[in-house]
């Protein structure tokens, strides 16, 4: 499909559009902000030998958005008639209390300092046909891989969304976002027992991302292998004992643990745990954690947050120490800090909020073989489920696959392990860290407060003392 | 909605079928789904968000030669949509043929939405600042209890929507209804020994929410009994589910259930129709026609009229829940549980038994009671749980302590068979509902 300017799909001029902020000032507020989408979305799904069903979704809308002192009135209309704009713009104004009405200021657009967004060849502008062949690849990989592999599903998914935002301060910004990713899932049968294996790949990149960076092979045989392992895996001991994180994958922990209770809104109510440590040590000084929109083709990064601010590599913990919170313009402003461009929004009828990105725990000095070596007894956590943490600072993950650690060696292969803790304890107990900073899936959603964004995670590996293992007794 | 308005989503639907026919689809279905949302987030005394809107939003499904293509668009221009179905028949060409593709036969049956009361013509006329005042009482009566000492705040939604469904098989219904809810989050402790505990209310109907103050003092027992907790040793013990972890276990139920989950064999439930896979004593249903209640709907997203399904009957399994699709697949029924592209519970329920739940914890002489879990690790393949969970300590029928940073472990088909005592305390707080229960053993890992 042609990409239409926002003029097409919205049939408003700037002139219009200061009306509306305009508009949304009336009754006093300070801060209007109109937030423009198009985005178009492609399914492709393959499982039981064939292309079971492809889909193509258009989701075209404006959300309203203004502020007075800490509230916040939103609304949003995908019917773009004048009169309804009208109207939503006036039901965010309403939230202000009644004061003289503001002006918004002329808009000044201009582009985009950086393009972190690595597309040569853009999925939204491909073939059907070059897409269900990536899909077809993944899944007869996956499949012809070994005669236990009993059911694949692969799937291709992209979007590309278009996202104007302009307020009354006068920012008039554009982003063109591309996401794609390719996944599979494998079950494999044998002897009454049946497991299931996941990968996948993608990110903020064209389909030459399938060609040059990780192949459709490679993600049908990763999810093949994944279940074949599971198949022969033992479910773990319980009990506390020394946690080994694998790199990659393991990255999950931290966005669980730190990163959410780092957000910023949850330290302004402070109803984080951290809301009362910034500047104090919370782990050892081989601990840095950064969460880095910037980084080049990762599907949490953006050229602009959704409130239209440039995105900055921000610290969260130097060396041990509390550093630095992810920022919206709300709590920024109310907290008297810089923003660090992670207000983040699902789409046009949501608010922004702080949300992560791209987070990981900078690379250490350990050999990874050493910390294996270091542990006598314990548990090695490979791949993950998910998890989820509450403001308490008490998280969970779950462990999809791993392995026991035995004299200093990986054995038994482990499924289905929970691992629990409180964070500020976990973060003192992380007594080393790798020197093999890797990257999990792209392919990583991350919801809050019923918004689901785009993230990636990272670690090195690394060792845990002590950590609750959730499995046989 | 207004008459006018209604008809012409219907004509835009009517046109869109026959403009799928005329570009050489063989079946065309049409949905289009219109509403208004409210919602009040307030905190500390303060509105933090008030948002109100209004969307709409329309997706269709072609079929060519058994080859299927969905779409969805949330801009209704008529260019725009002409554009889109016309791109769904040229991508069903480019889709393999399916022989179970298709939409289902016309029936006959037809349920009248007005006898579900699915709407209640209150809702839309609420003045937003009796929602507002509403949202901030019960937040004021959460923060008057000394114990707690911050809170997530509390929300009042409500919603209005108009579902529209017409396809090329001569179905041409629609249904309004309506969903409002009432919420509270808290915190009790200070920053290093937080505890944390939410309580909410949701219902078609607006007179039907809980009060402020039921869902205020819940909301603060909740989170204080949390305080102090203590860790335990590993062990292997009985554990009492509180209703909304009943709930939580028939929800990954459902997904076992599921017949896409069966026909892709990612279900540890699948060939085990007619099987003893619970105790005698286990009931589970799946009911669409329950007057009132938050799954009701008079037919599904494919027009297949909903029905009362009998899941587990006396321990053995009797149905899968199935769209058009998936019964094909598994040469069954479908039973009303099309869910857009895939399948979802009506009212899914397990049946009470007749015990309270006071009388169930007095018999635990060791064991926990579950109050909440966090984290993932529910596996519908193998039926393997795995979760964080906070519960209370129990001996000799008496709570002892809170416990947190514990996890348990299981496996669902298991616990079916270890179910000892069902709870006389079935409430239909949310879609997928279940009494108190307690279950013989499960592991416990903690210290």
């Amino acid at each position: 499909m042609n990409p239409l300017s926002y003029e097409d799909h919205f049939y408003l001029k700037d002139s219009d559009l200061r009306k509306i902020l305009d508009m949304a000032l009336s009754r006093g507020g300070d801060f209007a902000e109109i937030f423009l989408e198009h985005r178009t979305f492609s399914l492709i799904n393959m499982e039981e030998d064939i292309i079971k069903d492809t889909s193509e979704s258009i989701s075209l809308g404006l959300g309203i958005r203004v502020n007075s002192g800490e509230k916040t009135g939103y609304a949003y209309t995908n019917d773009i008639a004048i009169e309804k704009i009208n109207r939503a713009s006036l039901t965010a104004a309403s939230i202000a209390a009644g004061g003289p009405a503001q002006r918004s200021l002329p808009l000044s657009s201009a582009p985009l300092p950086h393009n972190y967004y690595q597309v040569i060849d853009p999925a939204h502008k491909s073939s059907l046909q070059d897409k269900i062949s990536l899909v077809r690849r993944t899944y007869e990989a996956a499949y012809s891989f070994d005669p236990k592999i009993k059911k694949v599903k692969a799937s291709l998914v992209d979007y590309i969304q278009n996202v104007r935002i302009i307020n009354s301060e006068g920012l008039d910004r554009t982003d063109g976002r591309p996401l794609i990713k390719l996944v599979c899932l494998a079950v494999a049968e044998h002897a009454n027992k049946r497991e299931g294996g996941y990968c996948g790949g993608g990110g903020r990149v064209g389909l030459e991302y399938f060609r040059d960076v990780l192949t459709p092979e490679e993600i049908g045989q990763g999810a093949a292998e994944e279940s074949l392992h599971l198949l022969e895996a033992v479910l773990p001991p319980a009990g506390e004992m020394p946690v080994v994180l694998a790199p990659g994958h393991s990255g999950v922990l931290i966005h669980e643990a730190v990163g959410h209770l780092l957000e910023a809104d949850f330290n302004r109510k402070k109803t984080s745990i951290f809301w009362d440590k910034m500047g104090t040590r919370v782990g050892r000084p081989s601990l840095t954690i950064y969460d880095d929109p910037t980084l080049q083709g990762f599907r949490g990064s953006y050229n602009m947050d959704d409130e239209g601010t440039t995105p900055q590599k921000t610290p969260l913990i130097v060396n041990g120490k509390l550093v630095g919170l992810l920022q919206d313009r709300l709590s920024s402003r109310l907290m008297g800090l810089p923003v660090t461009g992670h207000g983040r929004r699902q789409d046009y009828t949501c608010i922004p909020i702080p949300r992560m990105s791209n987070t990981f725990i900078d690379k250490g000095e350990y050999d990874p073989g050493e910390i294996i070596k270091s542990v006598n007894k314990g548990f090695y956590a490979l791949k993950y489920q998910g998890g989820q943490v509450e403001d308490s600072g008490k998280f969970t993950f779950s462990v999809s696959s791993g392995f026991l650690i035995e004299d200093g060696h990986l054995t038994s292969p482990v499924k289905q392990a929970t691992l629990i803790g409180t964070n500020i304890d976990i973060l003192k107990k992380i007594v080393k860290v790798g020197a093999d900073l890797q990257f999990g899936f792209q392919t990583g959603t991350c919801g809050k407060e019923g918004q689901a964004v785009p993230v990636t995670d990272g670690c090195p590996t690394l060792k845990i003392a002590q950590m609750t293992v959730g499995g046989q007794t | 909605m207004t008459k006018a308005k209604a008809s012409q989503l219907i004509a835009l639907g009517e046109h869109l079928v026959s403009k799928g026919l005329s570009l050489g689809a063989d079946e065309v279905e049409v949905s289009i789904l219109e509403g208004t949302e409210f919602s009040v987030d307030v905190r500390m005394g303060q509105i933090e968000t008030l948002l109100e809107a209004g969307s709409r939003g329309l997706s269709l499904r072609v079929i060519k030669d058994q080859k299927t293509a969905h779409a969805s668009s949330s801009d209704l221009d008529r260019t725009q949509l002409e554009y889109l179905i016309r791109n769904a028949v040229r991508r069903a060409e480019l889709a393999s043929r399916d022989e179970c593709a298709g939409l289902p036969q016309l029936e006959k049956k037809h349920i009248e939405s007005s006898s579900l009361l699915l709407y209640d013509p209150e809702i839309p006329l609420l003045d937003p600042k009796d929602k507002i005042a509403l949202a901030l009482e019960t937040e004021r009566i959460g923060l008057s209890d000394k114990r707690i000492t911050n809170s997530h705040g509390a929300t009042l939604e409500t919603r209005a929507m108009r579902t529209f469904l017409i396809n090329s098989s001569g179905f041409r219904r629609d249904y309004e209804e309506t969903f409002c809810s009432l919420g509270l989050g808290l915190q009790a402790g200070d920053t290093d020994n937080k505890v944390e505990g939410s309580w909410s209310s949701a219902k078609r109907h607006f007179s039907s929410l809980e009060t402020p103050e039921k869902i205020a003092s819940t909301c603060i027992e909740r989170t204080v009994r949390q305080l102090h907790p203590k860790k335990i040793r590993t062990q292997i013990a009985p554990v009492i589910f509180e209703p909304p972890m009943t709930s939580w276990l028939m929800g990954f139920l459902c997904l076992c259930v599921s017949g896409t989950a069966i026909y892709q064999r990612a279900s540890f439930l699948a060939d085990k129709l007619g099987k003893k896979v619970a105790g005698e004593e286990i009931f589970v249903s799946d009911d669409g026609l329950m007057p009132g209640m938050l799954g009701t709907a008079p037919f599904d997203s494919e027009g297949v009229p909903s029905q009362k399904t009998e899941i587990i009957e006396g321990g053995i399994l009797k149905n899968y829940l199935c769209n058009t699709y998936a019964a094909k697949k598994l040469k069954v029924r479908a039973t009303g549980n099309a869910d857009g592209s895939g399948i979802g519970p009506h009212n899914l329920y397990l049946h009470k038994g007749t015990d309270s739940p006071d009388t169930i914890i007095s018999t635990l002489d060791k064991g926990l009671i579950l109050i909440r879990t966090i984290g993932y690790g529910l596996n519908p393949i193998n039926g393997d749980i795995s979760r964080g969970a906070f519960g209370l300590w129990v001996e000799k029928g008496e709570i002892i302590y809170p416990v947190s940073e514990i996890t348990i472990s299981g496996n669902l088909g298991q616990i079916l068979r270890a179910i000892e005592m069902i709870g006389n305390d079935l409430e239909f707080r949310s879609p997928i509902a279940g009494p108190t229960i307690k279950i013989s053993g499960l592991t416990l890992a903690g210290a």
